[in-house]
């Protein structure tokens, strides 16, 4: 009986205990000599992600979240400018193109250093880009273009392209083309990518799982000063209530994607900074062509135009966000803001209807996956806006998996999708979203135009802006003539920072820089 | 029979357990739809992209294959490698696991420390205000959806009162202890008006028993006789219901475990079914099954230890 009562004691004492620990651990910034007047050192920021980084192998690995992370260890040799229509240099200092564009030289920056203190040199970069581009199941064909690479010197890389690219900077730009040691250091690609190394602000600490992904300063990053952060730890948070919770609290300093039913809320919320970051992310309704009746232009259109795109967004972005008439985004370079996609217009939508193949309406299904509140308001308000033209609606709600799948496998009538770019440069998206020989059949719909295909095609061979931007005019007008998909509507990014947060920025790509971000006590 | 006996036999009994887990998991999680290709590449998964790497995975091959290839791996100690972290799934698995366990056990001890005073306090007077208070108040626990409770918890006592951390597990014992009080607090308000209604109809029972009328007879005070006579004999059945309730919570902690963003093997296993990383579903479908036989081990071992009557016969 005494080992009993020495039991409940303990159990006791351990709830409270449970509370007086609580009163030793509560973390927060610590800056080393706050002012008000401009940047300080120091600090561990806490980066709330609403799901787990998946890798970071940043040749085969397509998901954002370990996307933005690893970008803050491996640089590439030019980076996107805040704008997002263009690049700037980062690990490479300039280059030189040779007349017919077939060889381009690029200078590397003096004086960087890999985390590890071994310089970064040509072989290096030669090392890194042959890897992208061997990734046959990854990126490996954002640089199909290239032939080879040289490293003739060890601050000068020589790129042989197979026929002239224009997208080269934008596509070396890139994630992917990220520079790491040769060789891996010695190490093999899954060693490496266990915890690799790069040029960047931040260095490899450690990655629970399903929890928490830690980097920390890197002393040795080649601009001087930065980063201002000791660390910056992600982590995995699904719920959109916890994360909110968290930043009120002061347990994480940003948060990932807020749901937008929360951002009017948030932005009036003393002590965090509610920001909506233009974005490249446009929200497409796709259609199959491979099914009857969607080859028949005239039903495309008639759905296009019996969208009432500001409902949408009224509905789903509460107001944050901007009707799409283009398949590029705004944010995109040669994008065309007089493109004519069609817009909500009941009496054209009829009249379309009324010239198509089923006159009198049909019944279809809009597939979505499961859990995506979004998508499943939006097919409400199409089941809705759509009957005045006699179509039914049935929503097919599939787990994500599956719903994916079933999308690829152009096995779905319609069904809502969207795109994010990952280089400054629209050619990544015409090519994915128009060309039916490229592996994603025109974005899994099927859509081809021979004409939008060799114009897009052409667009990549012209280095003269000024004649990409008058390709890419036709292409989008063409594309939208088509209605291929019902441009919807382009999201911002949404972010909320704690008030002292300071320097977060995000480009329309969706990356950022760790390294400007600094906390005030 | 012996208790060490008892103890093989049942462990031995982990070996069919495990083959038909492995049986059960692998089919179902290889017959759904879906494709883990389309969680890796996304939109980007080109017919080309999607065919390497199922090759790399060993997707192509015949299903009967690929199932006797994982139990080679098994026998082996080798549970694969996660489709979607790449990394070796036991290593997973065994980083994910006492998060699970922690969650569990802190649950079950919050449980008892609530359960057994209210339980002695309705037992105490039966048919009183108290204890009609004691049997309908914690029915509210069951009735709460785990989500609501959760929020409103962090609510109040992360945000407002800033008493313990929003999320998160903690660093530590101490910091487990400090960081996973609210989720078992969820975890135990659902487990406790079980335990409470248990213990208070066992002890009930035993207060009409003889030999509570003998002691009563011979002047024991009232608080030495509800501890040392009455609730060492009424715990024996509610030790039973904990028992069952902690297999029910194995696997059955999800909600918990992603609202207060808890790194277990629950969360592991719901994200692995959506992503289809089918060599984690299939290990944490196993450890799951050993867990309950253990578990419900455990539950007898304790039965028959409290109860000096039980006998380890069949």
């Amino acid at each position: 009986m005494r080992q009993r009562n020495v039991l409940m004691s303990a159990l006791i004492a351990g709830s409270a205990l449970a509370l007086i620990a609580g009163c030793g651990s509560n973390s927060s910034p610590s800056g080393t000599s706050a002012t008000n007047s401009g940047p300080v050192h120091g600090g561990n920021l806490i980066f709330n992600n609403p799901q787990d980084a998946q890798s970071m192998d940043e040749s085969n690995i397509f998901d954002n979240n370990s996307i933005w992370i690893l970008e803050q260890i491996m640089q590439p040799l030019y980076t996107v400018t805040p704008n997002g229509k263009g690049v700037m240099p980062w690990l490479a200092t300039g280059y030189t193109a040779s007349s017919d564009h077939l060889t381009y030289t690029f200078t590397l920056r003096p004086g960087v250093k890999f985390s590890n203190g071994q310089p970064m040199t040509s072989a290096d970069v030669k090392f890194s880009l042959e890897q992208t581009m061997a990734a046959k199941a990854g990126w490996g064909y954002i640089d199909a273009a290239i032939k080879s690479v040289d490293d003739p010197t060890p601050s000068t890389v020589v790129v042989h392209l197979k026929y002239p690219w224009a997208p080269l900077l934008a596509d070396l730009s890139f994630f992917a083309n990220g520079i790491v040691p040769n060789n891996f250091g010695g190490k093999t690609a899954a060693q490496f990518y266990q915890a690799p190394i790069g040029t960047g602000p931040f260095k490899w600490d450690y990655w629970h799982k399903g929890s928490a992904l830690k980097l920390v300063r890197n002393p040795l990053f080649w601009k001087k000063g930065l980063p201002y952060l000791n660390s910056v730890t992600w982590t995995d948070v699904p719920s959109d209530n916890t994360r909110q919770l968290q930043i009120k609290s002061g347990q994480a300093q940003i948060d990932q994607f807020p749901s937008w039913s929360t951002v009017s809320s948030l932005k009036a919320t003393p002590g965090v900074v509610m920001s909506l970051f233009n974005s490249t992310e446009t929200n497409y309704l796709a259609f199959n062509e491979k099914v009857k009746p969607f080859q028949d232009v005239h039903v495309r259109k008639a759905i296009s135009l019996a969208i009432n795109r500001q409902a949408i967004i009224k509905a789903v972005l509460f107001g944050n966000g901007k009707p799409a008439n283009s398949l590029f985004p705004p944010q995109v370079p040669f994008y065309d803001a007089s493109t004519p996609g069609y817009q909500f217009n009941l009496s054209q939508a009829k009249q379309q209807m009324a010239q198509s193949s089923v006159p009198h309406g049909f019944s279809t299904t809009i597939l979505i996956g499961a859990g995506n509140s979004d998508y499943a308001t939006i097919s409400t308000i199409l089941q809705s806006e759509l009957k005045p033209l006699g179509i039914n609606v049935h929503i097919q709600t599939l787990d994500p998996n599956t719903a994916n799948t079933n999308f690829q496998a152009q096995k779905y009538d319609m069904s809502l999708t969207l795109w994010t770019m990952d280089i400054p440069d629209p050619d990544e998206l015409a090519t994915f979203g128009l060309d039916p020989a490229s592996g994603a059949k025109s974005f899994f719909t099927g859509y081809d135009n021979p004409t939008v295909v060799k114009d897009i095609h052409s667009a990549e061979r012209i280095s003269t802006p000024s004649q990409r931007q008058s390709l890419y005019n036709v292409v989008q007008t063409d594309a939208a003539q088509d209605a291929f998909m019902a441009f919807l509507y382009y999201s911002p990014y949404p972010y909320v920072e704690t008030s002292n947060v300071h320097g977060f920025f995000v480009t329309p790509l969706g990356n950022y820089h760790m390294e400007n971000v600094w906390l005030s006590k | 029979m012996g208790r060490m006996t008892f103890v093989i036999r049942r462990l031995l009994l982990l070996i069919p357990t495990a083959l038909g887990v492995t049986i059960i998991a692998f089919f179902m999680i290889h017959l759904i739809p879906g494709d883990p290709a389309a969680t890796i590449l996304g939109i980007h998964a080109t017919p080309r992209a999607v065919a390497i790497l199922h090759h790399q995975w060993g997707l192509d091959r015949p299903l009967a294959s690929q199932y006797w290839l994982f139990m080679d791996r098994l026998v082996h100690g080798n549970l694969g490698q996660s489709l979607y972290y790449r990394v070796p799934v036991s290593g997973l698995v065994t980083s994910r696991l006492p998060a699970t366990i922690w969650l569990i056990a802190y649950a079950a001890v919050i449980a008892v420390v609530i359960s057994v005073p209210l339980a002695m306090i309705a037992a105490s007077r039966k048919d009183a205000v108290r204890d009609h208070v004691v049997r309908v108040i914690p029915l509210l626990g069951l009735g709460m959806p785990a989500f609501w409770l959760a929020i409103i918890l962090q609510s109040e006592l992360a945000v407002r009162l800033h008493l313990f951390p929003v999320t998160g597990y903690g660093q530590g014992p101490i910091g487990h202890l400090h960081s996973m009080f609210l989720p078992a607090l969820t975890v135990a308000v659902a487990l406790c008006p079980v335990v409470i209604r248990s213990l208070r109809a066992s002890m009930l029972n035993v207060l009409g028993a003889d030999f509570i009328t003998t002691a009563k007879a011979k002047g024991v005070p009232g608080s030495r006789l509800f501890i040392r006579h009455v609730l060492r004999n009424a715990v024996i059945p509610a030790v039973t219901v904990l028992g069952i309730n902690i297999g029910f919570l194995i696997g059955g902690t999800l909600i918990v475990e992603q609202v207060f963003s808890v790194p277990g093997i629950g969360s592991l296993m719901i994200n692995s079914i959506f992503q289809r990383d089918f060599p984690v579903v299939q290990a944490v479908a196993l450890v799951f099954g050993v867990m309950v036989v253990l578990v419900n081990l455990l539950t007898d071992m304790a039965y028959a230890s409290l109860d000096p009557r039980v006998r380890f016969d069949r």
